[in-house]
């Protein structure tokens, strides 16, 4: 398990060294757009990026940040002035993560027992319905189902607020929008981990055993046919920082997804590389759990 | 229900038995077999084709062509001579979607076969080999899967100039290690199985190993993520058309074109349709044609 | 997994450059002859009319012109002094001629006469993008303008007519040699903490900007100030070191902070303690989804009748426009796409008022003059002769844009000039300026000349669904003559510093070049820091020069007239259309004024404002 720790530590080493040097490729300066339309000079753009230190080299910028980093310091926003960093985020994540938890929760919920009865009740009609509607579900552009349901919810029918987060009112859409996908792909990967796991030869030998079918599916099959599914939980959860733009965008939900991208449009260096650096710690220790859940249900791996 | 299915294998079993030749030629006439009884599966075979004669013969099929604009016609509904009607800025969207399959099955086949050559070559290999092979690709796959995608795209959209051709190879060298992964995990498990044991006691060398013997082995789930990969890139290069990393204009794309219909959603909403629609169709097809290549071509079937 | 990677798509954020600082630069526009500051003092010291005003409640100053219609009526009724007499004519700075509150004419506002103010109740509006800083120096985008804007104040501001109107300053005069301006501030006002303004805090906050460690943003605009000196704790003498005709339109910017703060936490921690003489203070602030204001109840001005004046963030264009519909909004900072508006216009007037004002950026291709495919002059013509821009105007923008001959707008109809080279849709001629010139086609159609082919990319702002389709149209239009313009997407911070620094050959956004106050040094100087279309002539920064070095409005005009003529004739970028700025209003808000040409001057007179529920 240590060496699993020094692994993922070297792992985000390795991310905040890709990250600053990716973000040195990308062009263009903050300045640019914090000046707007004022009328300036070059000289005074050049003193503006001195006093944020954006004249320095890459290096010298990213030793720096790192040092901060490493006593908890995530700086400041370049545009967002006032607000530490670690504020900004803190605020950002826990929307996020309210808004991601509900549907993951809801979806799981009902995406496992319909993808392992879909899988049991094979070629039936509820395995059909299940197949295409999930197919469906995953194929639909989330701008569009989003835009669809506030059409309908808040300006047709008046039910609901087209956007803010304020009641639990606002949650439903968003959690609608969020579900349906994750409940789409879930139940997906729940029915063809099953179906692998049916026809596995222990299955067999239960079945021939004489073993009941609803004992065999339930000792059995759902244990082993959990092991995709967790490993897909788990990469949602650690996708959880790096959130859920569209909704967030639409719903006006403000989350990390869309604090993300404002940082990128606007090169908020500090912003975007804190963003990118937590999201891979969450990825790093994700992994490490999805590991031990993994040799958990299957006692077959043994975790190194 | 679920019990003609360990038959099937015992029988498939058997087989090990025959000579070559003969094993590999039953194995595919099974496989048919087997395919063609997954009704949905064969239908989703009979859309793909007809999407890649669509693709083919695009210019034959459009009635118009597909960048030629209209502005007074802008936002038109369906007529008899423009059956669904123009797009936002007075192109004919029936062209447009024609030419659209173009892009969809460029971008979403050639990606995936891109990102599953790296995925299962790199899963496989750590998966088999273990110790400090594993480690090594493991934390490269971690590393990559940590990144936020979109700074990397973001980025690549800045360094490289956007087309087609960067569309694909982007989607295809960032999304490989979601495969990577669970196909690690499934050789984890596989490689304490006994035919790989048997193998590896019977001398055979390691690359023949991970090809012959895992490789097919781990390709169920490969193929159902591919599936479901596939229409997850068509959905991408929507994504990548809001980025400016798209397919650019006035090239027609599915993706593009629906995310242009967005802003036009309360007016027109017909310009949504029709690419939604194809969207929709394409990647139902192909999630039932993988579910029923997987049913035909499941290696735990075949061994 | 690979599903997650689609839900990055949203990218709705339009970064449109748009910018917003417009509305801090716009001076004396619509029918204005007078130098800036001499309307100003017309405005204060004029007109002794003593109608009421419908407005503004419980006036507590009598000297101050209220916001709302009053200085509009001022400029164009007033008599045309020269500088000189204007300065001369100063009118007792802070003494009794000073006009109440009640100078103007009657003001046409929006809700019938005999309707009764009602107190409390939240204004919502809504803008596009997070409200990042509530410091003054960031107040540029239109979005944070509104809100900085109510919880500070300027000296003098712009009124709904483009005409200066006092607010801090009771008075003001400029010297004859327009070298020194002095300032009296009204007695008795206060910061939202109780603590008097002073002239300290004024000339703290020249001396902030003007200091080059704070690398302010705006610290051009007060470039030529040479010193500000405390006369009584009432008045500022502002000393120039140059003539600086853009001066008090720059002022305009100057939202005043309390020293006893803002020397303490200096820009960077401001803003979560922003505190202004303004009609509402900062109550909360959630950058990313919303800000609330709550009035202040001992406003110099009198106490507003709403309780909250609250800006939603909501990225989504389509959203705003289901908010503004159903009720959850009053108003949108940032405008709808075009569609929506027009929604409102036609179908939806019986809920809600439609501002429509022409509006002063410029819609345009900046264009790169050293690349060699855009070099030739002769090439930039033919472009503008082939693009169809009646055709982008009547069926893209619906009709709601007013089309271009040069980097300025009509709206400002001192200085525009209607008498320029124009190139109507003619793509005949486009083609016979191309083939005289040597262009031939190739192959492939698309023309070239001494290995010179027409064809260069044309960089858009990603995620911009408004502007995206006019580029594919104009793509469309020079392939018909043989021009081959690709398009490509790029963040605007990307846009903006590779378009300056000549890496792209062209862009397309809206731009500031000029306005009521119409330096535009910045755009067109040789080494302008946005001069984006890398245009280099020396008889165009002689020109840009003097525009700034006089104040005699008749000079000015000629010059920026000819500064039209020479953008014209050199077809420096493909300019296309002025967007009209609309501006939508729920009925239920009352005490607005019926039309206001300077829509960004409604935003500071929300105080007057009061929500009918029923």
């Amino acid at each position: 398990m240590i060496r699993r720790l020094l692994q993922g530590i070297v792992v985000i080493f390795f991310v905040s060294i890709a990250t600053f040097g990716i973000l040195q490729l990308a062009p263009g300066s903050p300045i640019d757009v914090m000046v707007g339309e004022a009328q300036v000079t070059q000289e005074q753009i050049a003193l503006i990026e001195a006093k944020w230190g954006l004249d320095k080299p890459w290096y010298v910028q990213y030793f720096r940040w790192m040092g901060n980093m490493l006593k908890g310091d995530f700086g400041q926003s370049i545009v967002r002035t006032g607000v530490p960093v670690s504020t900004m985020l803190r605020d950002a994540a826990s929307v996020t993560i309210r808004l991601n938890l509900i549907a993951l929760v809801i979806s799981t919920a009902i995406a496992v027992p319909v993808g392992i009865i879909a899988a049991v009740k094979r070629n039936s009609l509820f395995d059909y319905v299940a197949s295409i509607g999930s197919t469906i579900g995953i194929a639909l552009p989330s701008f569009w189902i989003s835009l669809m349901l506030i059409i309908l919810f808040s300006l047709k029918l008046g039910w609901l607020p087209a956007s803010g987060s304020q009641s639990w009112k606002n949650y439903i859409m968003p959690v609608m929008v969020l579900a349906l996908q994750e409940t789409a792909l879930v139940a997906r990967l729940a029915r063809g981990s099953t179906l692998e796991i049916l026809r596995q030869d222990f299955v067999t030998t239960a079945r021939s055993k004489g073993l009941m079918e609803r004992v065999v599916v339930s000792r059995h099959v759902v244990r082993n046919a959990m092991l995709p599914v967790v490993t897909v939980i788990g990469l949602r959860l650690a996708f959880l920082m790096s959130g859920t733009i569209i909704v967030e965008t639409i719903f006006a939900w403000p989350g990390v997804g869309r604090l993300f991208i404002d940082s990128i449009f606007r090169l908020d260096y500090q912003v975007i590389q804190a963003i990118v650096l937590l999201s891979s710690i969450i990825v790093v220790v994700m992994n490490i759990l999805t590991d031990l859940a993994y040799a958990y249900i299957d006692p077959r791996i043994r975790v190194r | 229900m679920a019990t003609t299915q360990p038959e099937t294998s015992a029988l498939s079993r058997a087989t090990v038995f025959d000579d070559r030749q003969t094993q590999r030629r039953s194995e595919l006439s099974r496989s048919w077999r087997r395919f063609k009884r997954y009704r949905p599966g064969v239908a989703g075979g009979i859309v793909i084709i007809l999407l890649v004669i669509m693709a083919v013969f695009a210019p034959i099929l459009a009635p118009y062509s597909p960048t030629e604009v209209n502005t007074r016609r802008l936002g038109e509904g369906p007529s008899w001579s423009h059956p669904l009607g123009f797009d936002g800025i007075g192109r004919d969207i029936l062209s447009r979607t024609i030419y659209g399959a173009r892009v969809a099955l460029m971008v979403g086949i050639i990606s995936t076969v891109i990102a599953i050559t790296i995925g299962v070559l790199v899963g496989a290999t750590a998966g088999y080999f273990g110790g400090w092979v594993d480690s090594l690709l493991s934390r490269i796959t971690d590393t990559l899967m940590a990144f936020p995608l979109l700074v990397l795209l973001v980025t690549l959209a800045a360094v490289f100039s956007p087309s087609l051709k960067t569309v694909i190879v982007v989607i295809g060298v960032t999304v490989w290690a979601s495969y990577a992964r669970i196909v690690r995990a499934d050789v984890l498990s596989l490689r304490e199985r006994d035919f790989v044991m048997a193998a590896r006691a019977a001398g055979a060398n390691d690359i023949r190993i991970i090809l012959r013997h895992v490789v097919p082995n781990v390709l169920g789930p490969v193929i159902v993520i591919a599936t479901l990969g596939i229409g997850g890139i068509i959905i991408l290069e929507a994504a990548l058309s809001f980025l400016g990393l798209g397919v650019q204009p006035p090239t027609p794309s599915w993706g593009g074109d629906l995310s242009s219909a967005r802003q036009f959603i309360r007016i027109y909403p017909h310009m949504a349709i029709a690419p939604g629609m194809m969207i929709v169709i394409t990647v139902l097809a192909f999630n039932l044609l993988g579910d029923g290549l997987r049913d035909a071509l499941d290696p735990r079937q075949r061994e | 997994m690979l599903d997650s990677m689609s839900r990055i798509s949203g990218i709705m954020n339009l970064v449109q450059p748009v910018t917003r600082r417009q509305f801090l630069k716009r001076a004396t526009a619509i029918g204005v002859s007078v130098p800036a500051f001499a309307s100003l003092l017309a405005a204060c010291g004029g007109d002794d009319d003593d109608e009421p005003t419908p407005v503004p409640p419980t006036p507590t100053q009598g000297s101050v012109p209220t916001p709302g219609p009053s200085g509009g009526a001022t400029p164009t009724s007033a008599p045309e002094p020269t500088a000189t007499t204007a300065a001369a004519a100063t009118p007792t700075s802070g003494g009794g001629a000073a006009p109440t509150a009640t100078t103007a004419a009657p003001a046409p506002t929006a809700t019938p006469a005999g309707e009764q103010p009602v107190m409390g109740g939240v204004l919502v509006t809504q803008g596009h993008q997070e409200i990042a800083s509530l410091h003054p120096d960031d107040a540029g985008p239109y979005v944070h303008y509104v809100i900085v804007r109510n919880i500070h104040e300027p000296l003098v501001d712009l009124d709904i007519d483009y005409a200066f109107i006092p607010v801090l300053a009771a008075s003001y005069e400029a010297a004859e040699d327009a070298l020194s301006y002095t300032f009296t501030i009204h007695d008795g006002i206060t910061f939202h903490d109780g603590e008097p303004l002073t002239s300290a805090d004024i000339k703290y906050n020249f001396d902030w900007y003007r200091d080059p460690a704070n690398a302010a943003v705006l610290a051009t605009d007060y470039a030529n100030v040479a010193d500000v000196v405390i006369e009584d704790e009432l008045t500022v003498t502002v000393k120039m070191s140059a003539i600086d005709a853009a001066f008090l339109a720059n002022v305009t910017g100057l939202l005043i902070v309390p020293e006893h703060i803002h020397s303490v936490t200096g820009k960077d921690n401001y803003s979560p303690q922003a505190t202004g003489t303004g009609p509402f203070k900062l109550k909360e602030w959630k950058a990313a989804e919303y800000t609330t204001l709550s009035k202040y109840v001992d406003y110099w001005q009198g106490e507003p009748y709403l309780d909250e004046f609250r800006e939603d963030i909501i990225p989504e264009g389509s959203v705003r426009a289901v908010r503004l519909e159903t009720g959850e909004a009053d108003n949108s900072v940032w405008p709808l796409q075009a569609q929506d508006n027009l929604r409102f216009i036609n179908e939806l007037s019986d809920q809600f008022d439609v501002n429509r004002a022409p509006g002063t950026a410029v819609n345009h291709f900046p264009l790169n003059n050293e690349k060699p495919a855009l070099a030739d002059k002769v090439v930039r013509q033919a472009m503008l002769y082939a693009t169809d821009r009646d055709s982008l105007i009547n069926d893209l923008e619906k009709g709601l844009s007013v089309k271009a001959h040069s980097g300025y707008s009509p709206a400002v109809q001192f200085y525009y000039n209607d008498d320029v080279k124009k190139y109507d849709y003619d793509p005949e001629m486009a083609k016979k300026l191309l083939d005289d010139a040597g262009y031939v086609p190739g192959s492939d159609g698309i023309r070239e000349k001494d290995g010179v082919r027409l064809s260069f990319t044309c960089t858009v702002i990603t995620g911009d669904q408004r502007r995206r389709p006019e580029a594919e149209v104009v793509q469309q239009n020079l392939l018909a003559v043989g021009i081959d313009m690709q398009i490509q997407e790029a963040p605007v911070a990307t846009i903006l510093e590779q378009l300056m620094a000549g890496e792209m050959d062209a862009s397309l956004f809206n731009w500031t070049y000029g306005t009521s106050e119409p330096d535009c040094r910045s755009v067109f100087r040789s080494d302008g820091a946005r001069n984006f279309s890398h245009y280099k002539n020396p008889v165009m920064d002689e020109l840009v020069d003097a525009g700034v070095a006089t104040i005699v409005p008749e000079e000015r005009q000629q010059i920026y007239k000819d500064i039209q003529a020479l953008t014209a004739e050199d077809a420096i970028f493909l300019y296309v259309q002025f967007w009209e700025d609309i501006q939508i209003w729920n009925k239920r808000i009352k005490g607005r004024p019926a039309q206001a040409n300077n829509p960004a001057a409604v935003y500071p007179l929300i105080w007057t404002f009061w929500k009918d529920e029923s």
